[in-house]
């Protein structure tokens, strides 16, 4: 499958469930992350290194720790088999302001790797 | 049965930096022109093991990479427990002076990558005399920082694995996985506190921009090769650098990131060969 840049917030977030409901790690991860793509928030309950719950409504009211949020260019790029330079990795579109990364780090730093993977898994892999 | 051994030597040696004794630790493989070479912050002389195994270029250079005091198997000198780790410039120009005579190397080339990049710089600025032709690798006279490194030593953030979690964007997505996770491990290896004192030296006592005139390209040439997907020092960075130097080279190098030499050899030896190439015929 070939990304489109124009793909929309709703297809990028179906991406993203059907890849990360299934990402587990060995690690004792306990994390409620808000992801946003484009203008779409869902909440991503993270227990025991599983991916637990995708809650994609009712976020108003809700807590979390630490939210990532990106452009629809920023997440279609992202997840191409070979990002492009700069494209590539979390913190690079951070740094370019593609991405923004809000509220308690603490768990986010704590688990960067894990997390960088999770938001990594619906890349699309090389020929 | 045959042993199969690389040819890469290890061995210690002990020599003064800034009053201090230090015990330090280099491998070496080759004969010929003498070629240091200077690790990334934070890790230690393993970076190098690809070209200390590649015989186009140790049967013309004698390669030599030690590891920094504090870094990999050379101890921080004697009192270290009561102090912080901070590298500065001086002290960086210091140690690298030092390794050099301690072995009594002539005119070395020097290779250094990210800090040991930068530091190239600053050694082409002061000693141009001193080294036959110098090679940064990921270098520039200053970059914009892109996170806090207070997260690097904390006592509730593990520092192994934030460090190799940080820099792990720094690695090409074309890089083959074995290199990527070895470079990476190297960073989980760090002694507690170490890659923050590396970047004391990079953030805040090494700006170096308006402030390389003493660089003598024709006494000493100057390569700078640099990733194209290195976003901590990007390609731009070192464009800017290298046009404040007059007679710099640079080159942009394809698919891969702030650890050529580390996370993908086969890539990066097609850049270096050429420049010791150059080198060599000088």
């Amino acid at each position: 499958m070939t990304s489109s840049p124009a793909e929309t917030g709703a297809q990028l977030l179906q991406r993203f469930t059907q890849a990360a409901s299934t990402f587990a790690k060995p690690r004792p991860v306990q994390v409620d992350m808000l992801v946003q793509f484009d203008d779409l928030p869902v909440l991503v309950r993270i227990r025991d290194g599983r991916v637990a719950e995708i809650v994609e409504k009712g976020v108003a009211l809700q807590s979390w720790d630490f939210a990532v949020k990106g452009t629809a260019e920023g997440w279609s790029k992202f997840w191409l088999a070979t990002p492009p330079a700069g494209w590539h990795d979390l913190l690079a579109l951070n740094k370019r302001r593609v991405f923004t990364i809000e509220g308690h780090l603490h768990p986010l730093m704590a688990h960067l790797q894990f997390i960088k993977d999770l938001l990594a898994s619906p890349r699309e892999v090389a020929a | 049965m045959s042993v199969s051994l690389e040819p890469i030597v290890g061995r210690y040696t002990t020599f003064a930096i800034k009053g201090k004794q230090c015990r330090v630790y280099f491998e070496e493989a080759g004969s010929g022109i003498p070629l240091v070479c200077l690790h990334t912050a934070g890790a230690d002389n393993r970076q190098y093991r690809h070209m200390m195994n590649d015989p186009e270029i140790t049967s013309r250079y004698r390669v030599l990479a030690f590891d920094m005091p504090w870094h990999g198997k050379s101890y921080p000198p004697e009192g270290w427990q009561d102090t912080e780790y901070k590298l500065s410039t001086a002290l960086y120009v210091e140690t690298v002076m030092a390794f050099c005579a301690a072995l009594e190397l002539e005119r070395p080339v020097v290779i250094g990558c990210s800090i040991g990049g930068r530091i190239v710089l600053q050694l082409g600025h002061l000693h141009s005399d001193k080294f036959r032709a110098l090679i940064g690798v990921e270098a520039a006279d200053h970059q914009q920082p892109w996170y806090d490194t207070s997260w690097l030593h904390r006592g509730d953030v593990h520092g192994g694995e934030v460090c190799a979690a940080l820099v792990s964007g720094l690695v090409a997505p074309q890089s083959p996985a074995v290199h990527r996770h070895e470079t990476l491990w190297q960073y989980m290896q760090g002694g507690p506190g170490i890659f923050k004192g590396d970047l004391y030296f990079y953030r805040v006592d090494s700006d170096l921009r308006g402030k390389l005139t003493g660089i003598r390209t024709d006494l000493c040439p100057l390569y700078l090769l640099t990733g194209e997907y290195d976003f901590s020092c990007t390609p731009e960075d070192t464009l800017r650098t290298a046009d404040s130097i007059p007679g710099a080279a640079v080159t942009v190098m394809r698919e891969v990131g702030h650890f050529p030499m580390s996370e993908n050899p086969v890539q990066f030896r097609k850049y270096l060969l050429p420049v010791l190439e150059r080198i060599q015929g000088k």
